[in-house]
């Protein structure tokens, strides 16, 4: 069997669909299979990745109808870096959630690995499709799936985050269609590549209505301000694997769709100022609001929120430098904020409680994993020598070079803020006042490997920033050349 | 030996240190000065000259062993490894050593690596380093405060950095180099073209060297450190500050000079605002450990000062009391520390007369407060000689001389303080168990009370390197002499003479008080008392070290309502109130959401015309 | 051409434009619902009204008067440019299937809310905030 990029689709959805089976013959292939399909993408992307880097995209053409009929799977330097970071990711947390969930009950772990196998399934098809419409059918896949991931504890404040997420990811996906209609109206295609080959010939208006319309729904997926108000509630009362898998696997593909809408087929000029403008708003208004939080897992949302501002400021500045900052920034945002998850997981496991209070001196009792969680927080700040420093660095310096000199200072303002929250919950780790000694549960074995992993990676890229630097630099190279983008879809035969 | 062996030894060793902890904690601290003093050797190895280029994402980073690294570097190195052998006994028995040696190598690390970088990149790494590793270690004693005083640090010291960041990256978009000898040529440090780079990087110098108004996070940080890393916080890493401005004068002059109206007066009136303010606060505390950070914050503004002239003698007496305060007021907090260790507190109020108790102790405070005060024949009277006489006769700044002039005068009060406050007075009966401290806390501070004494009668040691790093940077060099001190008038003063002569006075006195003072003594308990006619309120602890300078603060008066550490508080809590109002956009409420959405949609389509044109 | 072509002429281009005009109410309607009725159920019933105007939309697009279903018959071979668009057609129908899933997955989670708190009003429902 050759490897293509379809397996990343269908080897997941398929797994979904047949675990009820295979749980009937084996007790826990709820748990295993997951991870074996995972695995297997993950060496899926170590083929394919350093093939399309250094062949140049792969199309994938579907049921014989080359472009622009029919769907099709396109894989860039770009979304294959993000396919890769999203099949590991996913695997990393499936592989930290295999003992954890022992302490469900029942065959709720079996709809557990159904739904996130299904959300990762959606996640890599909006990565790698190269259809708009198929596009809005693997968000609503996602979408959907994510919904009864924050609604996964049957709990009173659960169905509340799902519901608040499902009233915004249904507005969303009704944009989507909108401006999915425009465009077609005017492109007659579906094609990406074909619809930004029409471009230039749709009336301005309507461009920009369709834009808007794309904008504001993808907006929602990404967590743009002020359409993010579901992000706190869905994160924080979703089984932290799954809050981690939002962060690392489902905010990923929310900003890939984001950029690929913007720079493919819009033109990224048109859409600098918004982008830098909300995100900046984002970074604003979700880090201010983390400062005052008291619950550990919505302090962490708003953080992601801020991260998710940072690489929309990243994008809507779109010179050569920033993109690199914004796809190395996509990837330690992936990592780092998993990383925060699953340690705080720990915490509140330990506590039985999400509250920051409830921190106060809890390294002795989890020594190794209240290490990693600090080496998370001062990473995601942005200290060298660790990862996040580069992509913060980088990003300034593409903001520097468009002289932007007050978003610069903006961006290290806010900074400072997220700064001061992620430090006073370490001083807390540290040296906070113990007040309960409540039994301990040590991290597992599985669990530590995957947070010792994430943790590894931190430390080596932000040491050798330069074992990825070739690829991020080829793959933010290709997102801003539109043309390329265009003729290797519709040339292939 | 190459320049990153000493580098990769300190950080190697934290890590050594941080792990060692699990298996037997008194290895801890020996183990952690093994890799100071082996990182030590291998800094002395490295040859003069040396350059180590690295190349990451495309990055040049470019370290180099030049005079101002060594100069720094050992400044740094020196307090390193003497804080860590005084640590080997200060820390025994206290909790989380691989924790604190961890950072202390780390931070020691970061300190030497911006010492020797020579681009902005990497000497922006490792002043990150350096400051957030020193974070841990500044919350280390704070069981409580973690939230304020601890936070107050880093946050001052990252808008210092991100300031320094943002002319960093705006450097590295107009000049197309990080390199700093690169940068200097370009003229990137000159007001005229774009003036917040040498602005925004002074700024973030400035805030390490704990210049007033950025000055709030210090007194607090340097008290509650463990003394062992106050040592090196206070001594060496407020240096990179220093080190910093050094800098950026070097890019000043190579820019054709534009500027140096900020830099010299500016700065150094806020360096003579710092000597002053932190003079008057060091004054009225009552904790030896406060006076004395409040003492740094003084003694940083005359560092700053005399730098900001930029002036041969002022650059040559901001090195040199660069070193010298390293040297004094590392002794003291060591001394602050074993006190601290042996009789369990350093509040004035508590403890009198450990002299007896603790004479050698005693000894090193006496000659580094000697020193501290500037008085002959001690280090310290060198540095603020050169001081005065590159205010007077090269900038003439005469206000600025008045206002030093005062601020070393009143700089007399809580040297004196500090003395009496500790050492002298009568002991009461509970001091009388306290024993000297150990051995291995004596000999450093003994080492950097002979650099006192021995700079002052050979201030030529410190004036050599010094003038190295003036001259291998292009900077004004001033004439030096090994122990002779010249005045513009061409007047020489040998300082080996007044030395000794000082010296031998001072040892014939000191027999003659020993055997003949002690008769004397009449024994009255120090407590019960009241003071200066104030009456008490029920909770005061009554001694007569209350309120002991009660009448200079009454002279001073309304000085002391000028208070930039509440100033910097307020604005901190309106701050997070702020915050705390718009987070409330966040109802909650499910069709509040929903309207957000559609609102910014409809404002999108209404306007989009202008947004996405 | 009597009066009653040009009637019915003048009718059918009346209903092009007005299926637009009909889609576009009832998103309006359905949005109206969401942003302003209290009860969980009448929101999702909302939800469900904006696409059901949204697929109308679709279909609307993509009908050519005059042109028949897109299916090659018996008789209809090389009828392909006397056709409507097939492909909003196919779009709805997937549109359609999600729609429902959202419908269904929504009116689940009424159901739960109901059961915890008693009510389906959703004012009520506000404990997670800030």
């Amino acid at each position: 069997m050759v490897i293509s990029p379809v397996h990343y689709i269908v080897a997941p959805l398929a797994a979904a669909f047949l675990i009820p089976l295979l749980n009937k013959l084996y007790d826990d292939a709820a748990r295993v299979v997951p991870g074996i399909v995972l695995g297997y993408l993950v060496v899926v992307s170590a083929v394919l990745v350093p093939q399309v880097l250094h062949n140049g995209p792969i199309t994938e053409i579907i049921a014989g109808w080359r472009p622009p009929f029919g769907i099709n799977l396109v894989m860039t330097p770009f979304s294959a870096i993000l396919a890769l970071l999203v099949s590991f990711m996913a695997f990393v947390i499936w592989l930290y959630g295999f003992r954890f969930r022992r302490t469900l009950k029942g065959g709720v772990v079996m709809y557990y690995e159904i739904l996130q196998m299904m959300m990762t399934a959606g996640a890599l098809g909006i990565i790698l499709t190269g259809d708009l419409f198929n596009m809005f059918v693997f968000v609503e896949i996602a979408g959907i799936t994510a919904i009864s991931l924050a609604a996964f504890y049957r709990d009173r404040d659960g169905a509340e985050a799902g519901f608040k997420y499902m009233l915004l990811g249904s507005l969303a996906s009704v944009f989507l269609l909108l401006g999915i209609l425009l465009l077609y109206t005017q492109t007659h295609s579906l094609n990406m590549a074909q619809i930004a080959e029409r471009m230039p010939a749709v009336a301005q208006g309507v461009k920009i209505m369709a834009l808007i319309f794309l904008l504001v729904s993808l907006g929602i997926e990404a967590e743009m301000f002020p359409l993010n108000s579901w992000a706190p509630d869905a994160y924080s009362q979703a089984p932290s694997p799954t809050s981690a898998a939002f962060a690392a696997v489902l905010g990923v593909a929310a900003v890939y769709a984001l950029a690929r809408v913007s720079y493919t087929l819009f033109d990224a000029q048109s859409v600098s100022m918004f982008l830098m403008v909300m995100g900046f708003l984002t970074m604003f208004f979700a880090e201010t609001a983390a400062i005052a939080q008291t619950d550990l897992k919505r302090m962490l949302a708003y953080s992601s929120m801020g991260q998710m501002g940072l690489v929309m400021v990243a994008l809507g500045i779109g010179n050569e430098t920033a993109l690199f900052g914004a796809l190395f920034l996509i990837i330690n945002h992936a990592v780092i904020k998993a990383l925060l998850f699953m340690t705080g997981s720990y915490f509140i496991y330990n506590n039985n409680s999400k509250r920051l209070v409830a921190l106060n001196g809890i390294h002795k009792r989890l020594p190794y994993v209240s290490f990693l969680f600090s080496l998370g927080a001062l990473a995601i700040i942005g200290f060298p020598p660790f990862s996040g420093f580069w992509s913060k660095f980088y990003i300034l310096s593409g903001a520097a070079k468009r002289e932007l000199l007050p978003l610069i200072i903006g961006i290290l303002a806010i900074t400072i803020v997220e700064m001061t929250y992620y430090l006073r919950v370490i001083g807390r780790i540290y040296f906070g006042k113990e007040e309960t000694e409540p039994a301990s549960h040590k991290p597992s074995i599985n669990a530590l490997v995957a947070m010792t992993s994430l943790a590894v990676i931190i430390v080596v890229l932000g040491l050798y920033p330069d074992l990825i630097s070739g690829y991020l630099h080829k793959a933010s190279m290709f997102l801003l050349d539109k043309q390329a983008y265009i003729q290797n879809v519709l040339s292939v035969k | 030996m190459d320049i990153y062996v000493a580098l990769l030894i300190l950080f190697g060793g934290a890590l050594v240190a941080f792990f060692i902890d699990d298996l037997n904690r008194r290895w801890t601290g020996p183990v952690a000065l093994a890799f100071a003093l082996a990182a030590a050797v291998a800094f002395a190895l490295t040859p003069e000259g040396q350059h180590f280029r690295l190349s990451i994402l495309g990055f040049d980073l470019h370290w180099q062993q030049d005079a101002a690294a060594r100069f720094f570097g050992w400044i740094v190195l020196g307090l390193t490894v003497l804080a860590l052998i005084y640590s080997v006994k200060y820390m025994e028995g206290k909790a989380r050593l691989g924790y604190f040696y961890a950072a202390f190598l780390m931070s020691a690390g970061g300190m030497l690596g911006v010492s020797v970088s020579r681009d902005l990149i990497s000497f922006f790494v490792f002043w990150e380093i350096m400051t957030w590793t020193s974070f841990l270690l500044a919350i280390y004693n704070a069981y409580y405060g973690v939230e304020t005083k601890g936070i107050k640090y880093i946050i001052f010291s990252s808008i210092g950095a991100y300031a320094m960041l943002t002319a960093i990256v705006m450097a590295g978009h107009y000049y197309h180099t990080y390199d700093i000898a690169d940068l200097w040529q370009a003229g990137a440090f000159s007001f005229r073209n774009h003036w917040y780079i040498p602005a925004f990087l002074m700024l973030g110098f400035a805030v390490k060297a704990a210049v007033v108004p950025f000055h709030v996070w210090a007194p607090d940080v340097y008290a509650k450190t463990p003394m062992s890393f106050t040592t090196v916080f206070s001594g060496a890493m407020s240096k990179m500050g220093v080190l910093g401005l050094l800098m950026v004068l070097t890019g000043l002059y190579a820019g054709g000079g534009d500027g140096m109206f900020w830099f010299r007066w500016i700065l150094g009136w806020l360096g003579g605002i710092t000597a002053v303010v932190g003079t008057l606060q060091a004054i009225r505390q009552n904790d030896a450990k406060y006076l004395l950070a409040y003492s740094s914050v003084a003694q940083l503004g005359y560092i700053v000062t005399a730098l900001a002239t930029g002036t041969r003698l002022g650059l040559m007496a901001a090195l040199y009391l660069a070193v010298l305060h390293a040297a004094f007021k590392g002794a003291l907090f060591m001394v602050a520390g074993a006190v601290e260790k042996q009789a369990g507190t350093t509040d004035f109020r508590e403890i009198s007369g450990l002299i007896k108790r603790m004479p050698w102790t005693f000894f090193v405070a006496l000659v580094s407060v000697i020193s501290l005060a500037g008085v002959p024949p001690l280090g310290g009277f060198v540095g603020k000689w050169l001081l005065y006489e590159s205010l007077i006769t090269e900038t003439h700044s005469y206000f600025l001389v008045i206002v030093i002039f005062f601020s070393s005068t009143a700089a007399f009060l809580y040297a004196y303080r500090f003395l009496f406050g500790l050492f002298l007075g009568q002991a009461e009966e509970e001091i009388k168990q306290v024993k000297e401290a150990s051995w291995w806390m004596l000999l450093p501070m003994l080492v950097l009370a002979a650099v006192s004494i021995v700079t002052g009668m050979y201030p030529g040691l410190i004036f050599k390197p010094a003038a190295d790093v003036l001259a291998g940077w292009g900077l004004p060099v001033p004439d030096w002499h090994m122990s002779i001190l010249l005045n513009n008038w061409g007047n020489g003063v040998d300082l080996v003479t007044v030395g000794s002569t000082v010296g031998i006075v001072f040892v014939l006195v000191a027999i003659y008080i020993t055997l003949k003072g002690r008769k004397t003594t009449k024994w009255v308990s120090t407590k019960d008392i009241s003071t200066s006619g104030e009456i008490p309120s029920p909770q005061d602890n009554l001694t007569f070290q209350r309120g002991f300078f009660k009448p200079f603060e009454r002279a001073i008066g309304r000085l002391y309502d000028w208070d930039a550490n509440g100033i910097w508080e307020d604005l901190g809590a309106a701050l997070e109130a702020f915050f705390g109002f718009v987070r409330k956009i966040y109802t909650g409420n499910a069709q509040t959401y929903a309207l957000y959405v559609i609102v910014f949609l409809v404002i999108l389509l209404i306007f989009g015309a202008k947004i996405f044109s | 051409m009597n009066s009653f072509q040009e009637v019915f002429i003048r009718y059918r281009e009346l209903m092009e434009i007005a299926v637009y005009g009909v889609a576009i109410l009832l998103i309006l309607i359905g949005l109206y619902a969401v942003l302003t009725k209290k009860h969980l159920v009448k929101v999702v019933i909302g939800l469900s009204i904006m696409d059901a105007g949204v697929n109308l939309l679709f279909v609307g697009v993509g009908y050519i008067t005059n042109h028949t279903a897109p299916i090659f018959s018996p008789g209809y071979e090389d009828a392909a440019d006397k056709m409507v668009d097939p492909v909003p057609q196919a779009l709805v129908l997937t549109a359609i299937v999600i729609g429902f899933a959202v419908t269904a997955l929504a009116l689940s989670l009424v159901i739960r809310l109901y059961r915890h708190h008693k009510t389906a009003n959703i004012e009520q429902l506000n404990s997670l905030r800030w």
